[in-house]
Order: C-alpha cells, then sequence, then structure tokens
C-alpha cells in the first residue's frame, strides 16, 4: 500500500454556507451538497454559479445527465437546469448513507458508521454488491477505473484507493490532523474536490497522484 | 455524518427538536441516541435525555474521543440544570481535558464554566472564583459569554459587592442581545432582578424593614455592629465572630440585638434561646453560664452588661446594633432559600447544597409540603422539589453539539 500527504491545491471557501457534505463534478462546474440547498461553482473562479432548493444532507453524484443526490433516507435524481426531482429511489443505508458517487450504470454509496460502500441499481434502488472498508467512509469517487472513498474516524481523515473486488486498500492520501473528508469527486484529471463537513463550510481541491499508464 | 444525522441535527440547530426525534426516533447508534438525547433536553425531559446520553457515551468507539466527551459534558449540564449535583466531577474535568486537547476549546470552556457553576451553587465561591480566574472570556462567542458573566455576577453578589456584579450583568445584557437567544436575555433578567428585590431584612430599635443587596453592602461596610441572622455571626467592618456552631448564644445575642439599646429581661431571654415556656431556677442557672459564655465570645466587639431585669448589648465605640435577617423567616428558611431559585431539587442536591443530612432536608420538604409552600414531582429517586411557580429563572441550556461534525 502506496502512504503519502494529501496535497491541498486550493481551498474554496462560501459565505453563508454552513456545512459541506456530497460533492460532485458536472464536466465545468462543482456542485456540493449544502444541507437546505445544493450549489455549484466554477472550479477556476471560484464563483458560484448555481443555487438549488433542494434537501442536500449527503452525498452528491452526476452520471452525465442528472444529479443524485442523498436527502434524509432517499436518493434524489435531479434535473440540474430545472433543478426539478425526476425521481426518488430509497437509500441502501436508509439514512445511514454519506458518500455517493456514479459509474459504470450503478450508483455507489457510503455507509458511514457501516464501514462499507454499496452497489445500487439507480433505477429500482436494488442492491447489487457491498465493499467493506475498515473506517467509516464518507465520500465515494471512480475515476478512471479506480475507486476512492473519504474516511472520518474522529481525528484523522485520509482519501484512499481500494480494490473494488476485496476492498484492500491499494494506497492513502492522508488528510492534516483537523483537516476533515466529507465528499468527495474527481474531475477526471488530476484534481479531487472534497467536503468539510460541518467543522467549516469549504471545498478542497486535492492533487490526484499521477499514474505511469501501462 | 450520515444523510439522517445531518438532516436531524439541522433541525435541532434550527429550533425543531420534533423535527429531529422524528428522523432518528428509530435508530440505536451512537450519533443518533446523542442527538435524541440532546432533543429530548430541550424537551425537557431531562431524566430520559440523560438516559440516552449516557448511552451514546457508551455506544461512541474508542477512537471518538471527541463525540463521547461532548456527551459527557451534555450530561453535565443536564444534571447541573436538574440540580442533580452528585454528577462525578472527575468524568467532567476529563471531558473538558480531552477538549482542549483535541483543539475544541469552545466545549472545553463550557464544561469549565459547568463547574464553576456547580461550585457557584453549591457555595464554594473561593474555588469557582479560582477556576474563573483561570478562563479568558475574550474568545468565546456571545452565548458562553453571557455564561461567563452571569457567573461572575453570581460571585459579585453572594460577596456582596453589589458594583462588579452590576457591570457583570450590563456586560452580560449586551451579549445576550448579541447571542440573539430570548431565554438567555430571560435569565440575565431575572438575575438582575435580584438586585431590586430584597435580600435581608433589617431589625434596629424595635423596627424592621426590608434591606436591599446594596443596602446590605453598606451597611456591611458600616461603622454598626450587625447581628447577622443570614450567616449567624456577630460582626463589624473589621471583626467577625462566628455563632455558627452554637445556636444557643446566637439566639441570645440576636434576642439582645433586637431590643438594643433597650435591656431583655431574663424571662425573654430563657425563652427565646431555650424555647422553655416556663423561667425556672434551672435554666437561670443555664442562661447565667450562656451569658458568661456569649460576653466572652463578643469580647472583641461589645460587652454585655447586667441590669436590674436582665442583660443589655454595650457595643465598644458608639456603634448602633442591627439585625440582619433573612427577608421571609420560616423554621425551614434555609431550604426555600435554595427553592427560590426556580429550579426543581431533589432532596440528595438539596442536602449536598445544604451540607445537612437527607433525613433533615427530607424532614424539612415534609413540613414545607404540608402547609403548601414547596411541592414535589416524580417518585423515589426521580422526586424533584419546588416552590410552587414563581417567574422567571430558567437555565438556559448551551448543550454541545454531540457530534464532531462528520
Amino acid at each position: 500500500m502506496k502512504k503519502s500527504e494529501a496535497e491541498i491545491i486550493r481551498e474554496y471557501a462560501f459565505e453563508g454556507v454552513e456545512s459541506v457534505g456530497g460533492v460532485s463534478f458536472d464536466g465545468e462546474q462543482v456542485w456540493f451538497a449544502a444541507g437546505g440547498r445544493l450549489v455549484a461553482f466554477d472550479p477556476d473562479s471560484g464563483n458560484t454559479t448555481r443555487t438549488l432548493d433542494i434537501a442536500a444532507h449527503a452525498g452528491t453524484a452526476f452520471d452525465g445527465k442528472h444529479l443524485y443526490q442523498i436527502a434524509e433516507d432517499r436518493i434524489l435524481k435531479i434535473e440540474p437546469n430545472s433543478g426539478r426531482v425526476v425521481s426518488t429511489i430509497p437509500s441502501p443505508g436508509g439514512g445511514r448513507d454519506s458518500g455517493l458517487a456514479w459509474a459504470e450504470g450503478s450508483l455507489w454509496v457510503g455507509q458511514y458508521r457501516d464501514r462499507m460502500i454499496v452497489q445500487v441499481d439507480p433505477e429500482t434502488g436494488k442492491v447489487l454488491r457491498t465493499i467493506e472498508s475498515n473506517r467509516f467512509v464518507t465520500g465515494v469517487s471512480w475515476v478512471d477505473g479506480e475507486l476512492w472513498h473519504g474516511t472520518w474516524e474522529e481525528d484523522q481523515s485520509d482519501i484512499r484507493r481500494i480494490d473494488p473486488q476485496n476492498g484492500e486498500v491499494m494506497e492513502r492520501l492522508e488528510m492534516p490532523q483537523g483537516v476533515f473528508v466529507s465528499g468527495l469527486e474527481s474531475d477526471g484529471k488530476d484534481r479531487f474536490f472534497c467536503g468539510s463537513g460541518s467543522t467549516n463550510n469549504k471545498v478542497r481541491a486535492i492533487r490526484r497522484p499521477k499514474r505511469s499508464r501501462a | 455524518m450520515d444523510s439522517l444525522i445531518t438532516a436531524a441535527a439541522r433541525a435541532l440547530a434550527a429550533g425543531d427538536p420534533l423535527g429531529a426525534l422524528k428522523r432518528v426516533a428509530l435508530r440505536d447508534d451512537a450519533p443518533a441516541l446523542a442527538l435524541r438525547g440532546i432533543a429530548m433536553a430541550r424537551l425537557g425531559d431531562f431524566t430520559r435525555a440523560k438516559e440516552l446520553l449516557r448511552r451514546a457515551r457508551r455506544a461512541f468507539g474508542p477512537r471518538e474521543a471527541i463525540a463521547r466527551a461532548r456527551c459527557v459534558v451534555a450530561e453535565a449540564e443536564i444534571a447541573l440544570v436538574s440540580r442533580d449535583l452528585s454528577f462525578p466531577r472527575k468524568s467532567l474535568a476529563a471531558a473538558r481535558a480531552t477538549l482542549a486537547a483535541r483543539g475544541d476549546a469552545l466545549n472545553a470552556a463550557h464544561a469549565g464554566y459547568l463547574e464553576i457553576r456547580r461550585l457557584l451553587l453549591i457555595g464554594s465561591l473561593d474555588a469557582a472564583e479560582r477556576m474563573l480566574d483561570d478562563l479568558d472570556p475574550a474568545p468565546f462567542p456571545p452565548a458562553l459569554r453571557v455564561g461567563h458573566e452571569l457567573v461572575v455576577a453570581g460571585i459579585a453578589m453572594r460577596r456582596l459587592r453589589t458594583k462588579p456584579a452590576r457591570e457583570a450583568l450590563a456586560r452580560a445584557k449586551d451579549a445576550a442581545r448579541r447571542a440573539g437567544i430570548a431565554e438567555l436575555a430571560a435569565e440575565v433578567e431575572s438575575t438582575a432582578r435580584l438586585l431590586a428585590t430584597p435580600a435581608a431584612r433589617l431589625i434596629a430599635r424595635g423596627h424592621e424593614r426590608p434591606l436591599l443587596l446594596e443596602e446590605v453592602e453598606v451597611l456591611m461596610a458600616s461603622k454598626a455592629l450587625v447581628v447577622d441572622a443570614c450567616r449567624y455571626v456577630v460582626r463589624d467592618s473589621r471583626t467577625t465572630v462566628s455563632l455558627t456552631r452554637r445556636p444557643v448564644l446566637f439566639a441570645l445575642a440576636r434576642a439582645l440585638g433586637e431590643a438594643w439599646p433597650q435591656d431583655v429581661s431574663r424571662g425573654t431571654l430563657i425563652v427565646r434561646a431555650f424555647r422553655g415556656k416556663h423561667a425556672d431556677e434551672s435554666h437561670r442557672a443555664r442562661l447565667r453560664v450562656e451569658i458568661g459564655r456569649l460576653r466572652r465570645a463578643l469580647l472583641p466587639l461589645a460587652d454585655l452588661s447586667a441590669t436590674p431585669d436582665g442583660f443589655v448589648l454595650e457595643p465598644h465605640g458608639r456603634r448602633e446594633v442591627t439585625v440582619l435577617a433573612l427577608p421571609v423567616e420560616e423554621e425551614h428558611a434555609a431550604v426555600l432559600a435554595f427553592l427560590a431559585d426556580g429550579e426543581a431539587w431533589s432532596s440528595s442536591a438539596l442536602s449536598v447544597a445544604l451540607g445537612a443530612s437527607q433525613r433533615t432536608v427530607q424532614r424539612a420538604l415534609d413540613a414545607l409540603a404540608a402547609t403548601g409552600k414547596v411541592e414535589s414531582v416524580g417518585r423515589a429517586r426521580a422526586r424533584r422539589w419546588m416552590t410552587p411557580p414563581v417567574p422567571g429563572f430558567t437555565t438556559t441550556l448551551l448543550l454541545p453539539a454531540p457530534l464532531p461534525n462528520g
């Protein structure tokens, strides 16, 4: 397992935001769950671009067309332009859900204190399989076939790549002490975006480790 | 944190404890138990709240030290507000150390104030003052600042220093306005009202009138010889003679003080000191002995001279003699004085606060209840005593958020 310190590239602060839950990226804007609403901002300028008044308590994901948002014990499917909720499915953890990611036609849902990630069918909510972690799971993200998730257990957070087959930890980026990770999403390139829970109102950009492609 | 915990915590923060409960009512994991506990405390069900927080504290894992410590602080605050003074101080001190070490300065300070308020409540003024000296209130948000100033005012009032008390109350009022919490403002108001409410009764030259705290302070600083029936001492501005453990001598001193500059007959003194209906020879002999003892005790302050009828107090110098008594005198005035804060007390908490045995306290409560002066709620160990509803004087809960905000 590779272990290194997470390199924080940039911090985005938002006035009037009390907590940052799920984080997602739609190719241009970063979306994050701010409790009572979804906020989008331009990662280059840091300016807020959109705000949708939708309950947003945990993970956020984007499938190329729709946003998905965990609110209470449901996963909402949202049309980003209108903010209309297209459909809802029950969340697999019944409200104990934290992170959310989209990949390969499935939703991947972090179960915070259950320390696992659940793959569900986005149409029906049916559980397809579960992957165990050994820490509280916050954000979940897929990028280039890699499954990453954030952890948060008391004083320490990290971002880790795990083997989607057996849950084995392949790589860890350790956050500085007292800097916590809630949501997690990559921009598909060299950055991760992550939230900071309700310890402050920040979204952070973290450098994604480079790979030599085989 | 997970989705429903976030939703419930948001509801709680928005002042909707029922909304919070609705979301986590069926969950028994640690954060849910903690949120349910805080919500029940907000709804005033302290017994249930304490139980839930205790379960939450045990359910949090060994690596969740902050969450556990916050549960301990919340439990301690609920215990304090419900006047359950038996809450272990060591746990609170340990939680405070944990929070301070892990950078949660705010809740660490909150834990400190709970400890100080407990000391204040049981009358350990010196210890409370020492702890207060170690806390710098400058970095605290307004709500915590209100607590700080109320404690400062509370100590000053008990020390009969009304000017610093007034100044602290003015700062508390300002902080309460900035905090925007109505209950806190009300608490400051009701504390301020104590300064405008008679704190004692003055008996001098056969007349009596109520005294404000400020007037008590002036009296204590004056040259007068004060027979203080609130504290069982005889004193002037320089010397204090304590008769706390000598009730017969104090009863004699008080009778002599009330009559001054007249004398008091032997018969009256015997009735006041021994509660005997008839003064027989053995009583007279005993009175002689006790007067001798009182004369020796008061030597630094006054002489005691015999008159044809009885005895008269003669203070050194040209001093006035006054008697200071509780505003309302009852047989169980001390118990009533504690209950007058409007809170519900357990008899064991009263016994700790009064330094009297549980049996003594229970007898006093039973006697007061028989005449309708106090009421009780609950049964067995959960039984609480209070005076019939008086306006105001709530103790606002500033419970810590139990979760390290995942």
